[in-house]
């Protein structure tokens, strides 16, 4: 769909995106996360064209450039304006005329729970409806590339979670989505690809099934405390590991093949067994390697 | 709206007769393009906003972004410019042909369209980097050339003399002569050359000035609205490039 090619962008002294290259896929929905001031929203300005890169090229790959939703991060609206004012406006903006620009707005507002507010004023909604009127906006015109930064930014957990439904339902639709998120969670459940970026450039990236599956695990919990147990398990393998005190061992990438040999000689020596729990990385781990 | 009042009742005071057609068509073609300049600017002013971002991302070029800030300005103008034309008629107005009818548009909407594209070069919305200063400035050069050039060069000629003397009582002839020789032509040929220049660029305006006085258009003047429309277009090329070129940090 968009191939990102080298980009690099300036502001001043200021690396904002240094040397930034990225394929978007048809179809995949890509978290960006990092930390404030990591790039995400002039990478998604680079896209939307309103930023010229300094150096490198962004570029549509076989067809021509995507229609584009953008959700931007700030909630800046035309405040004296009604909720389906607005939304006519965009869809009439989308090249939708009568009835079919009616049932755009008319799906936009159900998309987005906005259906009792339409004809408030903008001024007179929450911050919620307004970050959900940002959705619906981006939503209207059925963009084939959706750029939403920080879209469940001031949503209440409900909230949040009919937003990563929303995602889930876009995607099974076909529609691309690029994300940048604080949330964690709602990038681990919504995304196929994660990116991190730090000070302009990508940190980390894969596929969200690889990045989850990446250092498996093993922890083994016992009744009580190791103590005269731990040199001897530690012997087994570098890769094992008790913390001091603990009642938990675990077992490490290659160790975990040496699960068999840890649980009998944990039985053999009378402990009994709590749990044995099989677990990877999590995001936040993966977060903190990459920013750190 | 305040500007255009006070314009009206200053110079359309509906208790006194409005002098003549060409006071009529010069004086409200002149609001017109004030009028234009202004409006441009604050409709500019409010498309910089960071609000419509969400509205050009969509647009399948700036371009179009651009040409509905000027769009609007037009419409704008022209609405208050019709209302304040046809009060200065009912109010004590002159009396006009046909034909007198028929020089107003073109001659309004020429300068409008001149003052509109003028006022993007001077909004935020438009100029990038030094481009305000030099566009602008050329317009400044140009007009101080047109009213003053005759002072200038007598200033730069009195101080190509003054050098030539000094460097001919060191006995450098040869430096002397080309200055004094320099500073005849700047006098001379030099300033008629650039003031035919000048006056073949406000052209247009003297020739709207001069028929509208005359009430009527030559062959030639007839083409001076053109011109002034082709001087808009020239700008608002530029205007439309540096739009399109230049990082947009709309303001929140």
């Amino acid at each position: 769909m968009i191939e990102i090619n080298g980009v690099t962008k300036r502001y001043q002294t200021l690396v904002a995106i240094d040397d930034v290259s990225l394929k978007i896929i048809p179809g995949e929905v890509i978290g960006i996360l990092g930390p404030n001031g990591a790039g995400k929203t002039t990478l998604f300005r680079l896209i939307t064209g309103s930023l010229n890169p300094d150096s490198g090229r962004i570029q549509s790959i076989g067809q021509s450039w995507p229609t584009i939703g953008y959700k931007p991060e700030r909630l800046l609206f035309p405040s004296d304006m009604r909720v389906r004012k607005y939304l006519s406006m965009m869809a009439s903006l989308s090249n939708l005329r009568g009835k079919e620009a009616e049932r755009a707005v008319q799906q936009g507002l159900a998309n987005v729970d906005l259906l009792d507010a339409a004809d408030k004023k903008i001024k007179q909604c929450s911050k919620g409806m307004r970050q959900r009127l940002a959705l619906a906006q981006a939503l209207i015109g059925k963009p084939s590339l959706l750029l939403l930064d920080e879209p469940s930014n001031g949503l209440d957990p409900e909230g949040q979670s009919d937003i990563c439904r929303l995602i889930k339902q876009l995607q099974r639709r076909g529609i691309t989505i690029v994300l940048a998120s604080h949330q964690l969670a709602e990038v681990t459940q919504v995304c196929t690809h994660l990116l991190i970026l730090n000070k302009g450039s990508i940190h980390y990236e894969s596929s969200m099934q690889d990045a989850l599956a990446e250092r498996p695990h093993t922890s083994i919990e016992v009744d009580r405390e190791l103590f005269s147990l731990t040199p001897l398990l530690e012997s087994l393998h570098p890769e094992i590991e008790i913390k001091p005190e603990s009642r938990e061992i675990v077992l490490n990438h290659e160790a975990i093949a040496l699960r068999p040999q840890v649980l009998s000689m944990l039985l053999s020596a009378g402990y009994d067994i709590i749990q044995i729990q099989q677990s990877y990385v999590t995001l936040a781990e993966i977060y903190a390697e990459a920013v750190n | 709206m305040l500007f255009a009042l006070a314009f009206y009742l200053i110079f359309f005071d509906p208790r006194q007769q409005t002098p003549d057609t060409d006071y009529y068509i010069l004086v409200l073609g002149l609001f017109g393009s004030i009028f234009a300049f202004l409006v441009t600017l604050s409709v500019a002013a409010r498309a910089n906003r960071a609000v419509h971002f969400p509205f050009l991302v969509r647009l399948p070029s700036r371009i179009e972004y651009l040409t509905s800030v000027m769009l609007a300005s037009m419409a704008f103008t022209l609405g208050v410019q019709i209302v304040m034309g046809i009060l200065a008629i009912l109010a004590n107005g002159p009396k006009f042909t046909v034909g007198q009818l028929a020089v107003i548009p073109p001659i309004w909407l020429a300068g409008m369209t001149l003052f509109i594209v003028l006022a993007l070069h001077a909004s935020d919305l438009v100029a990038s980097g030094w481009s305000r200063v030099y566009v602008f400035g050329v317009l400044a050069i140009l007009l101080y050339i047109q009213s003053g050039l005759g002072i200038l060069a007598e200033g730069i000629a009195g101080l190509t003399d003054r050098l030539g003397n000094a460097l001919l009582t060191q006995g450098w002839t040869t430096v002397a002569n080309p200055l004094f020789s320099l500073g005849d032509w700047i006098v001379g040929a030099g300033s008629d050359l650039i003031q035919q220049f000048t006056g073949f660029i406000f052209w247009p305006f003297t020739s709207i000035a001069s028929a509208s006085v005359a009430g009527f258009f030559s062959v030639a003047q007839s083409f001076a609205p053109a011109l002034l429309l082709i001087y808009a277009t020239i700008l608002f090329v530029l205007a439309a490039d540096l739009f399109a070129a230049k990082d947009l940090y709309l303001t929140e």
